[in-house]
């Protein structure tokens, strides 16, 4: 994929979390997954899933408990397409 | 001379075929394990045991995550006669320290000797030794490496083959007692030509996690007793790509693979249409569904989601067990279609009767045929006073046979709540018609989430501590609906120290760190609002009326 900026990365994460979600749902940057906006431990799954096809990009299962915001998906999303594209 | 076929024996013999295990890792690694390496493998795990100076009836906690390495543990341990207790490895989603909490409670419920785990895992487990004061050994899987065990194998008819924990009970943790007789009978039973009619040229296909009933015994182990292919996935693979448990079916020409409802739902909303094209799913004879409740719409969806790729909704099997019987109790006969009763809702939660629904215009429910008993197998219906009941009326399902367990490991009270004269009285409510069981509810207070049992006092004891709620005034339940899983929600009564969205933030953060659940709705009431009295269960029946009839009016 062309360059993708970090606001680029922010649009398609929360798009993604907008249709896995199945109720409707506001994500910002500060938004927790868990607490917020109701994502429970099959729909992060999903979401990694999606994430992954999306940006073309492998997430490794290990990080994903440290990551429970909106901001810190996008930024580990960044981190993994940048190391992809460098 | 007893003719029970233990662990060992049954891995013996399977190691004369040539099938085994085929192992399904993360981006398209696979491996492969016959029968016979796995009997290796085994055998010097148990020498590794016993270098150890772990010896037969020492209790061994397997908390592995890997499928080879867990299931070559267990055999090892069996060989060498220790007792197994498998327990869930943590979440790649989750917190670790809750999760460390919650082991070292399972760990001294079965007074754990020794715990092998995974390289990474190891140092964490090693900080539970205070905790845990039998606590000996912490050992990585890999490292159990000794000279292969010699002679015959130490395991008799009625040695424990392992103790399973059950899911979601975190504050009182559960070891169900499986000896060598009730895992060989079982097995025997579900594989009968009465049951799956299990053949060596079978092919089983499976996702579900090997700390789980239905996983361990309903695939990996019940494969290898009648030595047939098992391909095993690991639940990550699943839940997060769903189409790769079907591609596995399609690849392997599989012909049988369980799941539980759940599975199933997951696969109609995540496989996309254009995925179906390579699919060829003619191959799946038993599509096998417990371990929650089953609803009809689901599997219907499934079957009409998939027919294009061959599958036909006349494999599905639907059944009924439970971790206390090994892993079945009934199961609905081979090559039938749903048998689905629609019912007056009304009579059900009532009258308790099964009252056909035929073109009344009153609220229904569907129920499922989960089939008759297995072969020497009973199941009866019985009154609150232990009384049976007669056809199509509505009562506790109490189980009998040779699979039932002998009990809780370590726990004589619980044991004589569930276990009595070889009777198990499940807790579930059904009713049997034309000798076939339909499960209708439960009589304990469980959340049923994604397969996973949750018990409501863990919940309420989670956020008990939390500042803002008056004390002891909190209930958790879970509403069942026809459409879909439970909801789960919580009541809770505001002390008023707290703003009102910070403490519903508190409780919903709080369940989500101990129990791994997504609340789904959380309510503040007023004061006296939360029936007051002793009886955990009663209060929570009372309030969850209370909660459906509001929401029910909105």
């Amino acid at each position: 994929m062309a360059a993708s900026s970090s606001t680029d990365i922010e649009h398609g994460v929360i798009e993604v979390l907008k249709n896995v979600s199945r109720r409707p749902i506001e994500p910002t940057r500060d938004s927790d997954l868990a607490a917020d906006l109701g994502f429970d431990s099959l729909q992060i799954l999903e979401v990694v899933a999606e994430l992954e096809d999306r940006f073309d990009i492998s997430i490794p299962l290990n990080d994903v408990p440290s990551v429970r915001t909106v901001g810190q998906v996008v930024a580990q999303v960044t981190a993994l397409v940048n190391a992809a594209t460098a | 001379m007893d003719d029970v076929i233990t662990l060992p024996h049954a891995l013996s013999a399977a190691a004369r075929g040539d099938h085994g295990y085929r192992f399904l890792g993360a981006r398209g690694v696979e491996s492969r394990t016959s029968y016979a390496g796995m009997y290796d493998a085994a055998r010097r795990v148990a020498g590794g045991l016993a270098e150890l100076g772990l010896h037969r009836g020492d209790p061994v906690a397997i908390i592995v995550s890997d499928s080879e390495g867990f299931l070559r543990t267990l055999y090892g341990a069996s060989i060498a006669g220790v007792i197994p207790a498998s327990l869930y490895p943590p979440a790649s989603t989750g917190e670790l320290a809750p999760y460390l909490e919650s082991t070292a409670r399972v760990l001294r419920a079965c007074g754990a000797r020794a715990v092998i785990t995974s390289a990474a895992l190891a140092p964490h487990i090693d900080t539970l030794r205070e905790a845990c004061p039998e606590l000996a050994v912490v050992v990585p899987f890999d490292a159990l490496d000794g000279p292969p065990w010699e002679g015959d194998d130490v395991s008799a008819p009625d040695d424990i083959a392992f103790v399973q924990f059950t899911s979601g009970s975190t504050s009182t943790p559960k070891g169900v007692v499986i000896t060598q007789r009730n895992l060989a009978a079982n097995i025997a039973a579900f594989s009968s030509p009465a049951g799956l009619h299990g053949t060596a040229d079978d092919v089983a296909c499976s996702w579900l996690p090997l700390y789980h009933d239905m996983g361990l015994v309903g695939m990996a182990l019940g494969s290898m007793y009648v030595g047939a292919e098992a391909i095993v996935m690991t639940p990550e693979a699943f839940v997060k790509r769903p189409i790769e448990w079907l591609r596995a079916i399609s690849k392997y020409k599989a012909t049988v693979s369980f799941a539980p409802n759940f599975a199933y739902d997951l696969a109609v909303r995540r496989v996309k249409d254009a995925d179906l094209a390579d699919l060829d799913l003619s191959s799946w004879r038993v599509a096998g569904c417990g371990a929650e409740p089953i609803h009809p719409p689901t599997l219907a969806a499934f079957a009409e989601k998939f027919r294009p790729a061959g599958f036909r909704s006349t494999s599905f099997v639907p059944s009924y067990g439970l971790a206390e019987i090994v892993l079945a109790a009934t199961l609905a006969p081979r090559g039938r279609e749903l048998r689905v009763e629609r019912l007056v809702a009304d009579d059900v939660t009532t009258r308790r009767v099964a009252t056909h629904a035929n073109g009344t215009r009153a609220e229904t429910v569907s129920v499922v045929g989960c089939g008759t008993p297995l072969p020497g197998h009973g199941v009866h219906i019985l009154d609150e006073h232990g009384g049976t009941l007669p056809e199509r009326h509505i009562g506790e399902i109490v189980l009998t046979g040779p699979s039932v367990s002998p009990g809780y490991y370590n726990d004589v009270d619980m044991t004589a709540r569930t276990i009595r004269d070889g009777r198990l009285f499940t807790g579930d409510l059904g009713y049997l018609s034309s000798g076939e069981l339909f499960v209708c509810g439960r009589v304990k207070d469980l959340i049923i989430v994604n397969g996973r049992k949750y018990h409501p006092q863990d919940l309420e004891w989670g956020v008990a501590e939390l500042a803002g709620i008056r004390r002891g005034r909190v209930v958790a339940f879970g509403t069942t609906s026809e459409a879909g899983p439970d909801r789960t929600v919580v009541v809770a009564e505001p002390s008023g120290t707290v703003p009102p969205a910070e403490l519903t933030d508190a409780i919903r953060r709080r369940i989500g760190d101990v129990c791994g659940l997504v609340v789904d709705d959380v309510v503040l009431v007023p004061s006296g609002t939360v029936a007051r009295t002793t009886s955990g269960k009663v209060r929570r029946a009372a309030t969850k009326m209370l909660y459906e009839r509001s929401v029910n009016v909105d």
